[in-house]
């Protein structure tokens, strides 16, 4: 989509995006030219059907919206609903002391897809803790991929 | 007045650059594969993934490098049938290693993910009217699995593809020309007027079939050592594609496929030659394909 200012006759640049509310986004463009602003308001079908491609929507190196914020306020994963059971939280109580991750195995755990990232992540702390260590480092990684034969 | 076409960009929200991105970073991810081939019908209930689980195993048992990624998302089967149930998604330096069998196959499934008491669920504004984006968030999940998981290098990426001839079409398009397709039917008239239906669809746009393979034809008794008529269906099919061979149904795949062992041990029976026969068969459509 694109937006003309129609006087200026010149492609109108996206300035801001709103945070959602109630499935809708606010998108402002202004033209480059007058100055001239205007805001899209997307319904929910729309909003939805933008995100289910995969993308963000804002301006370049702006944190992304996300329409369904409030229904996933514990996570900026998109994918967390699709995981009702991924929540660490809902972990048997034996499970429940907290494992601490390095840094590196934390930038390590960044490149798991976000919908898959909770339950990886719990997952290897079971596999962890499994093993006596409430720490997961590149060694438990790297165990647990050589335990799993991958 | 400007039109759309002369305007270069699209302001700033940059959707397409995204999908451009994604779909490079899919290729890029997939270059190691030498063959992809999507196992589909159109037909649900023919025994798409048992036939993909099993002719990997057979392809494997030659030494080739095979991975499955079951593209059924809302009824996995792949994680149980492999025997990959509950396997963990291990981080890598830049990707996620993916699950593999006690044969060596690597699997995706959602069934890794979700226990087969839970459905897949996307969360949604526009929750009750679906039907206006799931398809595209379901392809969105695809890409970013194919993206993110590491293929490495293999001889065959087999897409066990979900039921429905419009899902057959979607995922040719979705995956491109690089994909060639094994479509599966059984035999009886209903299910090859659907397969029929899934080569016409795949025929419009040129995506490339290599043939199909009749499933459960005739059924292998163990107790007196034969194959007996499973459908009456005395026509011939009138599909016209390649046929790749036919395979009975043995109720002792059936049980294994439901707690997870591998078929390795069974090749002298009749389903592991019929197996092994498709198996020549889809690498043969291949090669000569590809020395096309």
């Amino acid at each position: 989509m694109k937006f003309l200012c129609v006087p200026c006759d010149s492609p109108m640049k996206l300035q801001t995006v709103g945070p959602p509310e109630r499935g809708s986004l606010s998108v402002v463009y202004a033209c480059p030219e007058c100055g001239y602003e205007m805001a899209m308001l997307t319904n929910a079908y729309e909003t939805q059907v933008v995100q289910s491609l995969g993308v963000r929507i804002g301006p370049a190196g702006a944190a992304a919206p996300d329409a369904d914020a409030p229904a996933q306020a514990a996570s900026k994963c998109p994918f967390t609903a699709m995981i009702p059971s991924a929540d660490g939280a809902q972990a048997p109580a034996r499970d429940s002391d907290p494992v601490r991750w390095t840094a590196a195995a934390e930038a390590r755990l960044a490149n798991i897809p976000e919908f898959v990232r909770p339950m990886a992540k719990t997952g290897i702390e079971k596999f962890a803790r499994e093993r006596g260590s409430l720490e997961v480092d590149e060694q438990i990684l790297d165990a647990a991929r050589e335990f799993f034969g991958m | 007045m400007k039109s759309y076409h002369d305007i270069t960009g699209d302001g700033g929200s940059r959707v397409l650059d995204q999908v451009l991105e994604q779909r490079a970073r899919i290729t890029a991810g997939l270059a190691g594969v030498r063959h992809l081939v999507a196992v589909g019908s159109g037909k649900g209930g023919v025994g798409k993934s048992t036939l993909t689980l099993h002719l990997a195993g057979a392809l494997r048992a030659r030494g080739l490098r095979i991975a499955i990624l079951d593209g059924d998302f809302n009824g996995p089967s792949q994680a149980r049938m492999a025997g990959v149930e509950g396997a963990l998604f291990v981080p890598g330096r830049e990707k996620v290693a993916l699950p593999r069998t006690s044969n060596g196959i690597g699997v995706f499934s959602m069934g890794s993910l979700i226990p087969e008491s839970e459905a897949l669920d996307f969360e949604s504004a526009a929750r009750g009217e679906s039907h206006t984006w799931r398809a595209t968030r379901e392809f969105a999940l695809l890409g970013e699995v194919l993206r993110s998981f590491e293929w490495g290098t293999l001889d065959l990426l087999m897409f066990d593809l979900p039921p429905g001839a419009e899902r057959t079409v979607q995922y040719a398009d979705y995956l491109g020309p690089r994909t060639s397709f094994l479509l599966v039917t059984i035999p009886s008239e209903v299910s090859r007027g659907v397969v029929a239906r899934s080569v016409a669809a795949l025929s419009k746009d040129r995506h490339r079939v290599l043939g199909y393979v009749e499933n459960m034809s005739g059924y292998f008794c163990r107790d007196c050592n034969a194959i007996k008529p499973l459908f009456v269906s005395p026509e011939a099919s009138a599909l016209k594609i390649p046929c790749l061979g036919t395979v009975p149904f043995d109720p002792e795949l059936a049980r294994r496929c439901d707690t997870g062992i591998p078929l390795t041990d069974l090749p002298d029976t009749p389903v592991g030659k019929a197996l092994d026969h498709v198996a020549q068969q889809l690498l043969d459509s291949l090669e000569k394909e590809a020395s096309t």
